[in-house]
């Protein structure tokens, strides 16, 4: 049977679960500038009170959390993907086709691209970017790590973060990053291609890996 | 008396003189016209509303931006030396302008309007400004002149804006990026 204190936390994360879904529903149908802690507390069907216990920041606090989880949500549909990957080619490939088919599906950042764009813009460009590519990378990194040298796996998922964002924030109608086809062409002649590149005195010890991983 | 190109240029120098004493938010179309010694009247002639004329500014100040940058790389001999030249020039003009610096600071989501309207072209106008330096090298098999130039402009305006784990004022690190990382798969080995 469960304690006291178990129940008591447990209905705190329910809540807070509760809290920040009904955050982005209220995001995705009306946006952040005018969104208050009563329509967060209706959308919930919980009491203002409830969720000052539960947030203490308040309207930002919650946003920041409903960030982060949209963040962890989208990692983890990317970890599944990316680690079914077969090799380089296959990973990235992966990493950019899911990502744009996740982020162009994903109703709350279209909302937020068409009607409150600077919301977005400042973490893809200048402003917040540079956070943005570690966080993205940092989770990117350990998947390259078994075709790439650490440093050059995390070099590897820096470049492949820099196209996703490079088309999310500048589509080309004429290269479908969602097209599996297309991706893999552009993939093998200008990523892969220079991850491995002969030339390159650290892409040596890359071959060196890659031939390793083939006899072993 | 001044021509209307001249005028528009002598109201854009003032708004942005005005910018960098005060910042964006806090430079008025009063304090523009004050400026630049014209009425009120004139500069509405001119750019309609205190919006237009913010995204006129800073429309400006990036055109000056890249015909300085282009006016650093004119030496370069080969597709390498130019995104070479390029990256460490930009990068050093970036971090060296005060005014963008102090707007990203401060009021950094004033930049969004013009920035995703001219995002596009200024992808296009470095592709082909880069397209003669890709037809001059030795391209690897299969990659077409136009989609190189497309995707080194893409990779440059990101390396410009964010670094990340490069130090681009350093030369050998630009030169392994720009010679390994961007160019590896594109130039003929």
């Amino acid at each position: 049977m469960a304690t006291v204190t178990e129940a008591h936390e447990t209905t705190a994360a329910s809540n807070r679960m509760r809290i920040i879904d009904a955050a982005l529903a209220c995001v995705t149908r009306s946006g952040t500038r005018k969104l208050t802690i009563d329509d967060i507390a209706s959308q919930a069907g919980v009491s203002r009170a409830t969720i000052y216990r539960t947030f203490d920041g308040g309207r930002d606090a919650i946003l920041s959390a409903a960030v982060e989880t949209e963040v962890a949500r989208f990692f983890s549909t990317m970890a599944a993907a990316m680690g079914r990957a077969h090799d380089l080619s296959e990973l990235t490939v992966t990493m950019l086709t899911v990502s744009a088919t996740y982020l162009s599906n994903h109703q709350t950042l279209t909302f937020l691209r068409s009607h409150e764009p600077e919301t977005v813009f400042t973490h893809l460009t200048f402003g917040r970017i540079d956070a943005t590519l570690e966080a993205a990378t940092s989770f990117a990194a350990p998947f390259f790590v078994q075709w790439l040298e650490p440093e050059e796996a995390s070099r590897a998922a820096e470049l492949v973060v820099r196209i996703v964002v490079s088309h999310l924030t500048d589509p080309d109608p004429a290269f479908d990053l969602q097209d599996v086809a297309a991706v893999t062409a552009f993939v093998d002649t200008f990523v892969v291609a220079a991850l491995v590149a002969p030339m390159a005195p650290r892409s040596r010890r890359i071959q060196k890996k890659q031939e390793k991983g083939r006899s072993s | 008396m001044a021509s209307e190109p001249e005028q528009r240029e002598i109201i854009l120098q003032a708004t942005y003189a005005c910018i960098a004493r005060w910042g964006v938010k806090r430079t008025s179309l009063e304090d523009a016209a004050r400026e630049a010694g014209v009425s009120r009247a004139t500069l509405y002639r001119y750019f309609g509303s205190r919006e237009q004329l913010m995204n006129a500014v800073v429309a400006w100040e990036y055109r000056r931006f890249f015909e300085r940058l282009i006016d650093d790389v004119r030496d370069a001999g080969s597709l390498a030396e130019v995104m070479e030249l390029g990256l460490q020039s930009a990068r050093k003009a970036i971090t060296e302008h005060e005014v963008l610096q102090m707007v990203l600071q401060t009021e950094p989501a004033l930049l969004e309007p013009t920035f995703s309207a001219i995002g596009s072209t200024t992808r296009d106008r470095v592709a082909q400004f880069l397209l003669p330096y890709v037809l001059e090298a030795t391209l690897a098999p299969g990659r077409d002149p136009e989609a190189v130039a497309d995707y080194l402009a893409r990779m440059f305006l990101s390396y410009m804006g964010a670094p990340g784990r490069w130090d681009l004022t350093e030369s050998d690190q630009v030169k392994s990026l720009v010679e390994y990382e961007l160019l590896g798969g594109i130039l003929a080995s």
